[in-house]
C-alpha cells in the first residue's frame, strides 16, 4: 500500500496535463479547464499544510519509488506535451478557417466545433501554462543516462529550451550561487527581468560548450553534429505545426506558449535559489538552495522543492531526496510565485529569509559578499 | 502490487588504488556514490558530471557512462582511460584510480 501510494502520488501532473488536453478538444468554455486547473493548484498549494516528508525507503533500505514506472511516465510524458501542442493546434486550424459553431460526437465525445477569440486565447493561455510544467521532466531527465538526456532535450524543444538540458547540469550545478550561473538570480533581480537574463544566459552557454566540444574534435560548428543547433532544430515540428495550422497567428500563438512556459520554467530558477551565495569553486552545500516543504508542491513538481538535497546528491532519484533542513520560504511554490509577479512585494517577503540566511547559514565569505548587495 | 516491476540488484566490486580499497557497487549506483557511501573519501564537487573532481581512471573491466564525458574530460584524458565516478555504473567487476586525499 504504501509502495503504490509513494509512486502514484506523482501523478498530478499527469493528470491534469490530460485534463487540460479533454479541455481544448471538447471546446467552449471547456477550453479554460487548463487555467482552471492551474487556479486550483494555486489553492491547493496555499492551503495544504507543509510536512517535513522523509525520502522512501523500506526496513531493507530499498527504495519505495519504482524506477522503471516513474521512467515510463516521465517518457510518456513527452507524447502528453506533444498532445497538448497538437489540441492547440488544431483549435487555431478551426479558428483561422472560421469554423463554424457545431457539435461533433467522436467515440463518444461531444466536440464543440469552432472556436471564439476569446476562447481562442483561453486555448493558448492553458496549453502554454501546461507545456511549461514539462519543465520537471526535462529536469529530472536531463541529470540521466543518455536516452533520458535525449528525451529531456525533446520535451524541452516543446517549448523552445532544448539548451536547458546542458545548461542545467554543466552551468548551474557547477556555478550555482555564483556570478558565472544566469539562473541564479542576485539580490534586487525581478523576475521578469531574471527570465530575460536567465534564458539568455544559459543559451549563450550552450552555444560555446558546444563549440568548444566540437573545436576539441576539429569539427565544423555549422553541423548536425552541432548540439546546440540540434536543439533548435527539435523544435521545428512545432514551428512547422502552427505555421500550417494558422500562418503568423499559428506562429504567434506558439511563441505565446514557449514566453509563457520559459517564464514558469525561469520562476522556477528564480525560487529555487533567489539571493543565496556561493564563493567561487567552493563545494555546494545544502544552505546554497532554497528548500520547500509544501507537500502539494513537493508532489506536484516531482520533488524539485527539495532543492538542498538535490544540489548535494545531484545523482539521486526524485522520489529518494530529502529534508535536509536547508534555507526555507515556509510556502509552497504556487503561493510564492503569486508573490514573485508583484516584485516589491517579493522583496519584502523575501527580507526576512535572507537575513536569517545571512545570519544563520552564510559563512564569512558569503557574508561579506552579501554586504555588497 | 508493483513489486514485479522493481528489478533485481546485481552487486559487482571495485578494487580502488590496487587495494588499497574494495567496496561493492549495486546495479545503477554510480561509483562514486557507492563509495561514498561505503566511507571512502573520493574527491567530489557537483555529483552531476559536471567538474571532473571526481575523475579515475579504469584499470580493469567494463563501465557504463551515462553521459558523455567529452563535455568535461579532453582527449588525452578520455584516451588516458579517465572516467567521471559520478556517472559511472559498472558493468563488471573492476579496478580503478584515483586521487584520494585524506
Amino acid at each position: 500500500m504504501k509502495t503504490l501510494f509513494v509512486n502514484i502520488r506523482y501523478l498530478i501532473v499527469p493528470i491534469m496535463s490530460i485534463g487540460t488536453i479533454y479541455g481544448l478538444i471538447i471546446g467552449g468554455l471547456y477550453i479554460w479547464t487548463g487555467v482552471f486547473l492551474f487556479g486550483l493548484c494555486i489553492i491547493l498549494d496555499t492551503i495544504t499544510k507543509n510536512i517535513h516528508l522523509k525520502a522512501n525507503f523500506d526496513k531493507n533500505g530499498n527504495s519505495d519509488g519504482i524506477k522503471s514506472l516513474q521512467y515510463a511516465i516521465m517518457y510518456l510524458m513527452l507524447f502528453v506535451f506533444i498532445a497538448l501542442q497538437l489540441a492547440l493546434a488544431w483549435r487555431i486550424y478551426q479558428y483561422v478557417n472560421t469554423t463554424a459553431f457545431d457539435t461533433s460526437i467522436i467515440y463518444g465525445l461531444t466536440i464543440q466545433n469552432g472556436i471564439t477569440t476569446i476562447n481562442l486565447i483561453g486555448a493558448v493561455i492553458s496549453a502554454g501554462l501546461w507545456a511549461g510544467i514539462g519543465i520537471i521532466y526535462g529536469h529530472e531527465l536531463s541529470h540521466n543516462k543518455k536516452q533520458g538526456f535525449l528525451m529531456s532535450r525533446l520535451i524541452m524543444s516543446l517549448s523552445g529550451a532544448s539548451h536547458f538540458t546542458y545548461a542545467h547540469v554543466y552551468q548551474h550545478h557547477l556555478h550555482l550561487g555564483n556570478e558565472d550561473d544566469p539562473a541564479t538570480a542576485p539580490r534586487g533581480r525581478n523576475i521578469y527581468m531574471h527570465t530575460w537574463l536567465s534564458h539568455a544566459g544559459q543559451c549563450k552557454f550552450s552555444y560555446d560548450l558546444e563549440k568548444s566540444r566540437l573545436e576539441k574534435q576539429e569539427k565544423p560548428f555549422l553541423s548536425l553534429s552541432n548540439k546546440w543547433i540540434l536543439g533548435y532544430i527539435y523544435s521545428l515540428p512545432s514551428v512547422i505545426l502552427f505555421i500550417w495550422a494558422g500562418g503568423f497567428l499559428g506562429l504567434a500563438a506558439l511563441l505565446t506558449l514557449w514566453i509563457i512556459a520559459n517564464f514558469e520554467l525561469e520562476a522556477l530558477n528564480f525560487m529555487g535559489h533567489y539571493g543565496l551565495i556561493r564563493g567561487k569553486g567552493k563545494n555546494v552545500e545544502h544552505r546554497h538552495s532554497w528548500d520547500n516543504d509544501s507537500v502539494f508542491t513537493d508532489w506536484f513538481f516531482i520533488a524539485i522543492g527539495r532543492q538542498a538535497d538535490h544540489h548535494v546528491r545531484g545523482e539521486t532519484y526524485f522520489w529518494e531526496l530529502d529534508d535536509v533542513k536547508g534555507p526555507n520560504y515556509g510556502i509552497g511554490y504556487f503561493s510564492l510565485f503569486l508573490i514573485t509577479l508583484i516584485p516589491p512585494l517579493f522583496r519584502k517577503y523575501v527580507k526576512k529569509h535572507l537575513d536569517n540566511w545571512d545570519t544563520n547559514f552564510a559563512n564569512d565569505e558569503e557574508k561579506k559578499i552579501a554586504q555588497q548587495f | 502490487m508493483f513489486k514485479f516491476l522493481k528489478k533485481k540488484n546485481k552487486n559487482f566490486k571495485a578494487i580502488i588504488n590496487s587495494s588499497m580499497y574494495k567496496i561493492d557497487v549495486k546495479s545503477g549506483q554510480n561509483l562514486l556514490s557507492a563509495a561514498l557511501l561505503q566511507g571512502i573519501p573520493w574527491p567530489h564537487k557537483c555529483r552531476v558530471g559536471s567538474c571532473g573532481t571526481c575523475k579515475c581512471i579504469v584499470l580493469k573491466g567494463t563501465i557504463k557512462p551515462e553521459i558523455d564525458f567529452a563535455n568535461v574530460l579532453n582527449a588525452e584524458q578520455l584516451k588516458s582511460g579517465y572516467v567521471l565516478a559520478c556517472k559511472t555504473a559498472l558493468k563488471s567487476d573492476i579496478a580503478v584510480i584515483v586521487k584520494i586525499i585524506k
